[in-house]
Parts: C-alpha cells; structure tokens; sequence
C-alpha cells in the first residue's frame, strides 16, 4: 500500500505543498489551512512537514462522538456534514495532523491517491511511494545511529 | 486576492487608517514595486528630508505574492533614500511580504514619527503601533527571536541598532538572511523611531480560477524544473557569478584598482561551509545557503564586495562577514563598497591616521570585522562611513574620483562593468543608483551566446559581442522593463526571462499566472505596458528631487582607468561612445535628450486615480 512520506533533509521550508492543498480543497492560498503544515524556524533552523499518518487504529476515529470519521480502503476520511466543529480530534491527534481554521477541520484524505501536496514539492521531500529500499536503509542507519555503532 | 488593504500608520498621531486599494492604481500598477511607487511619488514633496518624520517608509507585497505561484515570495520597501536623496526602493523575499498578506494588507505606509521606540503590529485586518523598548538596542536576528517567543508564529521585518543609528545604508531585515539591503530602507524605519513591522495572518488569498492556477502553476513548474540551469542555482546559488566574473577578470577587486581575484572564493569552496540549501516562500529553485557558520548565505554580493573588493579571499572569514552586517542590519554592497573606498583613500594618502584613528589596510579581516561593529554604531571613523557616499564630503573633493557609486549608490554588483557595455549603460541609468537588479542584462556575460537567441529577446540590431555598444540599450531596456514587472508581481528576478537564463518565464507566462489567479487580462504590451509606466514614474520620482542627465552616469574610474588584468585588459568605457548609447536609451524610453518625460506622459502617470 502506498503511504505519504516526507523527507526532512530536503525540504526547503518553501511550503508549495501547503498551497497546493489548500487551493484544491478551499480556493485559496493559505498555509495555515492545509492539510500538510510545514512547521519551520529558520533561527532554530529546520523544516518539517506534519500531515496525517492515516493510522491503522486512528484516535480521531475513536474520539469522535458523531461518527464524521471513517476508514476507507486504508484512508481516514472526515465527513464535513457529520462534524459539529468541536475539535476533539484535533486536540486528540497524537501526531498534531488535524488543522484547524476557524471553524473549518482541514484533514489529508490523499487527494484520492494524488495527493496535491506530493505534485507540487518541487523537491520531492514529499512522496506517496510503497515501501522502498531506501526507507528500509534509511531505519538501519537510524537504528546504528541510535545504537552508535560506525 | 484584491480585497487586500492599504494600511496607513501615522506614527506622530498614534493614529492607523485603512483603505482600500483604488482599481485605477491596481490596474496601471498592479503591486509590490509598481504601486509603491506611485504612492511615494504622490505622498512626498520636493526636498524631503529622508531622516524626518515627513518621509514615508512602504512595504509594498508584489500581486502574486505568498501564491501557488512559483518563487512568490516578494516584496519593495521604497521610501526617499537618506543614503542617496534619490528613490528609495528595495525589494525582499523571504516569508514576511506572504504573512502580511494573510494578516490582510498588500501596503504599509509608516509617516511621521513616533515619540518613543513602537513596532507596528499587524494581524487579521487590524494594525496596532505597540511599545518597542523590549527589543529596541536589539539587532536584526535577537529582535526577530524576541518577537517569535512572546508573539508566536509571527514574521518580522525590523531594523538591527544600524537602523537605530541612522546609518545611511541600514537595512530592513526578515528572517536569518533576507533583506530590503538597499538605499538605506532600515535608517528611514529607525528616523520613525519604528523597530519592526510583525504580521500574523490566518486570512488565505482566494484564487479566482483555483484549477486554472493548478495547470499553469505546474506546466510553469514544469518548464523551470526542466532547465539544465534551476540544479545549478539549487545547489550552488549566486555564488556562480563569481567564478564567471572572476574568469573573464570582471571581479571587482580591491576598489576596482584590481579585476581579478582569489579562486578561493569560488563557489565550490562555498559549498564546503554548506549545511541545506533552502527556500523563501513558495520558491521552487532555493538558492539560499544555511551555511554552517550559524548564519545563511553567502551570495555572490558578500562574496564579492566582503572578500575580492576588501582584500579578503578566505570564505569563513567573508561568511562571518556577511552574518555580522546582516546581524547588525547594514547592506553587504554598500559596507563593501564603502570600506573598500577608504582603505584606498587611506593608501593614497588622502585621508590618514588622524580621521581614521588606525592605519587601514586591505585584506585585514580583524579590521573589517570592526568597521562593521563601528559603523553601525556610529563609533570612531565608523561614524564617518555610516554616512555612505555622503562621507566624500569629510574626505574632500579628490575622493569622489575613487568612489564606485552612480547616484550617490555604491554599486551592488561585484561585477567590473567597464568590458561588458550594457552592464555600465544599466547600472548608469537604474533608477536607484548603481544596481544590477533594476535592469542588468545578465545574459551578456554568457559570451558564446548566439545573435540569433538575443536578437529574438531584445530585438533587431544588438551585437553579440559583449564589449560592441552597438544596440545594447536595448538589452537594458527590456530587462528595466521586465524586472519591473516581476517586481510588481511578487516574482523572484531567479526565474524572470533574460535574468539568469535565455528561457524562464516572459511575459505570456507572467499573463497566464495573473489570470488565473485574480482574473485580470493582460496582453503582452499591456503588461510591458506597466513595467514602462513603473520605470517612467520612478523617473519623475527623481527628476522632482533634482536628477538630470549627469547623473546617468558611472564611476570616474570606469572611464579613465583601463582594467589592468586578464582577458578583459585594457577595456574601460569610452565618454563618447557611453553617451551615444544612453542617448539612444533614452529615445527607445520615449524621453528627451535631457533624460526628461514628454509633458504629455507625465500628466498621463499624474492623472492615475484614487489616492487613498
């Protein structure tokens, strides 16, 4: 199956991907009102995107208490006319990936499998990709790291 | 998208307006550089003074800025200039002109002057002038981390204690790099007794036809990620130039007594001091340099006028450079410039020990380093060079003929413009002293590149041969015009036609982006249409505070002294022959011998409706 996956060492902090998405799903250029938020600080010095994970067992589904959230073919879908704008789901995200704008909830639903925000990275920091070898080494080198060895 | 505001912050009052923007301004302007003209020009009179409360400071975002649009992310402060008492215009990227935007305002004017340190608060369509004595005394990085820790996610355009200073060519400063460097934007903020202009918006800028914008932005995206070229500006930035400069022996070097310098400067020498390469907003090429030295950059500006023209060919030491003047809030081309002047007035002898308190000397790092600090703080000599160009007056009249500025600007480009004639005819006619970013016909350095493919850009008759003055105004004004009208865009010049590549977007592109995002149509000579009305304007801008044909001019030095290294030896700018040429500018300009606006176009610019 594929997954959304993000890659920090080449983000550029630009944020296309969050005017992308907020084009497609409100008309507008808004990063704050995207599914996909680059948190950035160029004086703390980083860039990282934070979007849904679309978990196998996902909070929101559970927290929600009018049944807006449902799983479709692996996808955590919000039903805008089910939702009473509470915000618990956002609140409750364990990753922070449920954007809130006024009264507006801003979930990824992966753009039904093309995802808007993967199109325009002009860096391919972010990908919708299977599982591939790059991540497995890129665990490995991750475990080593943690595990110091050389 | 055009429901953005004017907000007018009267700092003597501690009063704000907000108006709307008037159609007719929009229409004949569009934004960012072209309406802050206008609104400067109709705002000041003859004879301002720039350091008093009657001087205005705009921050102007371009129309397409903080968009899907590629490389969206600009804005102009333009102002009357205190380094220069021409215009005033300075034009940044970076994520602050987009956040203004959200928080509701395409213009901030700052009048008058506050009686005790403000900043000017801006969120959501409400502005607010605030207490500034926390982060007053603070430079550029200190007080934007300050604002970010008690405000949020906010994003700061502030003076560093230059600005504070009045330092003639301090600088306006957004983030760890970005700034509106030139003409001394930073000294009109700190005259204003203003900090920092900080802006929080939620509010997302509707897209007239979001699909359309969809397709476009991607077949744009497309055509500039397919460039041989965008890898190369991706990864190695402006530092590029300097190697090309340096080859054809153009560097400036050592106050242009020398034009050749270190390889050591070069761009792969850079990219050891390289941590990530990053972007502004919404840019698709990042060029910028989050070097490893806790700062970003170097561009080829620091490189060139920080090392080559001070004496200095170590990169850590032009880096470290580089992050002190933007700490401190000083333009890197005009502090390069100016201390490179006087470390050779002092080896002339014309100025000596007893102005300057030390013997100085190019290529002494430890004392540059310190001119820095004491320009900005206006201590010892430093307080003489703080005054920029205007120094020349303590330093006597002899000192005008070393001086690498036209129109009291020290020139920006560390490129030597006497081999390639129509650098010199755009750096002598730019409408804010010596700048390479009003109209520099960049592709004229690529020396190889066929008549055929500049002919098809600039138009019949101009010589491939770069050192031939045969047609080259041209060249001049189709870049003038065009930058113009990216400025007015939002658009970073990175990926504008004829900038840095023979492709990248002209103006069909420009039309397709601006329909789709706001619905306007314009063809092309419409469009072309406004970067000649921002140019004009700015004419009569300066032509009001005294400006004649004398002042299109170049450094004394660029004439009279033939370049005496490399392959470019023996080359310098012939008097006649510069005249003919600018002459021959003026006439495609529509302007007269005298550089001056037929009456008729300036009743026309004069008669643009709805002043707010």
């Amino acid at each position: 199956m594929k997954v959304l996956n993000f890659y920090p060492e080449r983000c550029t902090g630009c944020r296309e991907c969050a005017m992308a998405c907020s084009l497609v799903k409100f008309g507008e250029c808004n990063p704050r009102k995207s599914a996909v938020t680059v948190i950035r600080d160029e004086f703390k010095r980083y860039e990282y995107a934070v979007f849904c994970l679309q978990c196998d067992e996902p909070v929101c589904v559970d927290v929600c208490h009018q049944n807006a959230y449902t799983v479709e073919d692996g996808v955590v879908k919000h039903d805008d006319d089910r939702c009473i704008h509470c915000r618990l789901c956002a609140a409750m995200c364990p990753y922070s990936a449920i954007t809130v704008h006024g009264k507006d909830i801003v979930k990824c639903d992966l753009c039904n499998g093309d995802p808007m925000c993967v199109k325009y990275c002009a860096t391919n920091a972010l990908v919708y990709e299977e599982e591939t070898k790059e991540m497995a080494l890129k665990r490995k080198e991750m475990v080593e790291r943690i595990l110091g060895t050389p | 998208m055009l429901d953005r505001k004017i907000g007018i912050v009267d700092l003597s009052r501690n009063s704000v307006k907000i108006v709307d923007m008037p159609k007719d301004i929009r229409a004949k302007y569009l934004g960012g550089r072209g309406i802050n003209t206008y609104l400067l020009y109709k705002l000041l009179r003859k004879g301002v003074d720039p350091l008093s409360p009657n001087n205005v400071l705009i921050l102007g975002a371009g129309l397409l800025t903080g968009t899907l649009v590629p490389n969206s992310s600009r804005f102009n402060v333009s102002t009357k200039s205190p380094e220069t008492g021409f215009l005033g215009d300075s034009n940044c990227g970076g994520f602050f002109a987009p956040e203004m935007r959200y928080a509701g305002f395409d213009h901030i004017i700052l009048k008058g002057k506050a009686k005790k340190p403000r900043y000017v608060y801006v969120e959501d369509g409400d502005i607010e002038i605030r207490d500034a004595r926390d982060y007053w005394g603070m430079n550029t990085n200190d007080a934007q981390v300050s604002f970010r820790k008690n405000l949020g996610d906010v994003e700061v355009a502030c003076c560093g204690t230059a600005g504070e200073n009045l330092v003639r060519f301090a600088n306006l400063r957004t983030g760890v790099k970005n700034s509106a460097g030139r003409c001394g934007t930073g000294a009109v903020m700190g005259s204003k007794n203003v900090k920092a202009v900080v802006a929080y918006g939620t509010m997302g800028l509707k897209i007239k036809h979001p699909q359309k914008l969809l397709d476009v932005v991607k077949e744009v995206e497309d055509y500039i990620l397919g460039s041989k070229l965008t890898p190369i500006l991706g990864s190695v930035g402006t530092p590029l130039l300097y190697e090309v400069s340096n080859e054809l022996g153009a560097i400036r070097t050592k106050n242009s007594q020398l034009n050749q310098w270190s390889d050591s400067l070069n761009a792969e020498n850079i990219e050891k001091e390289v941590e990530k390469m990053i972007g502004c907003s919404s840019c698709i090429v990042h060029c910028r340099h989050r070097n490893k030295l806790g700062g970003e950059g170097p561009e080829y500006t620091s490189v060139g006028l920080l090392g080559a023209n001070v004496g200095i060919d170590d990169v850590k030491q032009v880096i470290e450079l580089q992050n002190i003047a933007n700490d401190l809030g000083l333009d890197v081309s005009s502090a390069g410039t100016i201390i490179a002047w006087a470390f050779e007035l002092f080896e002339l002898g014309i100025i000596n020990e007893k102005m300057t308190g030390e013997k100085l000397e190019f290529g002494n790092f430890e004392q540059a380093r310190s001119l820095l600090h004491d320009i900005a703080g206006r201590e010892g000599f430093g307080d003489i060079l703080a005054e920029s160009t205007q120094a020349a007056k303590k330093f006597g009249k002899k000192s005008e003929d070393y001086l690498i500025a036209v129109k009291n600007l020290p020139q920006s480009d560390p490129h030597d413009v006497r081999y390639i004639k129509a650098f010199a005819l755009g750096i002598a006619t730019a409408s804010r002293g010596a700048d390479h970013l009003r109209s520099r016909p960049t592709l004229e350095i690529f020396l190889r590149l066929p008549k055929e493919v500049k002919e098809r850009i600039y138009g019949k008759g101009v010589s491939p041969d770069p050192t031939s003055y045969d047609g080259k105004e041209k060249t001049v004004y189709f870049s003038d015009n065009i930058f113009a009208v990216v400025d007015c865009l939002g658009i970073c010049k990175f990926i504008c036609h004829g900038f840095n590549s023979p492709h990248f977007l002209d103006y069909p592109r420009f039309e397709a982006l601006l329909e789709a995002a706001t619905g306007m149509k314009y063809g092309r000579r419409k469009m072309e249409a406004v970067g000649q009305r921002v140019v004009d304007t700015e004419r009569m801008f300066n032509i009001r505070q005294g400006l004649t044909r004398k002042d299109d001019t170049l450094p004394k030095r660029y004439f009279d002294d033939p370049m005496p290294m490399g392959p470019t030896k023996g080359h310098h700018i012939d008097r006649n022959e510069f005249d003919a040429m600018l002459s021959r500018y003026y006439k495609l300009r529509g302007w007269d011998e005298k550089g001056m606006l037929a009456p008729s176009r300036v009743e026309e610019i004069k008669s643009v409706g709805g002043l707010p």
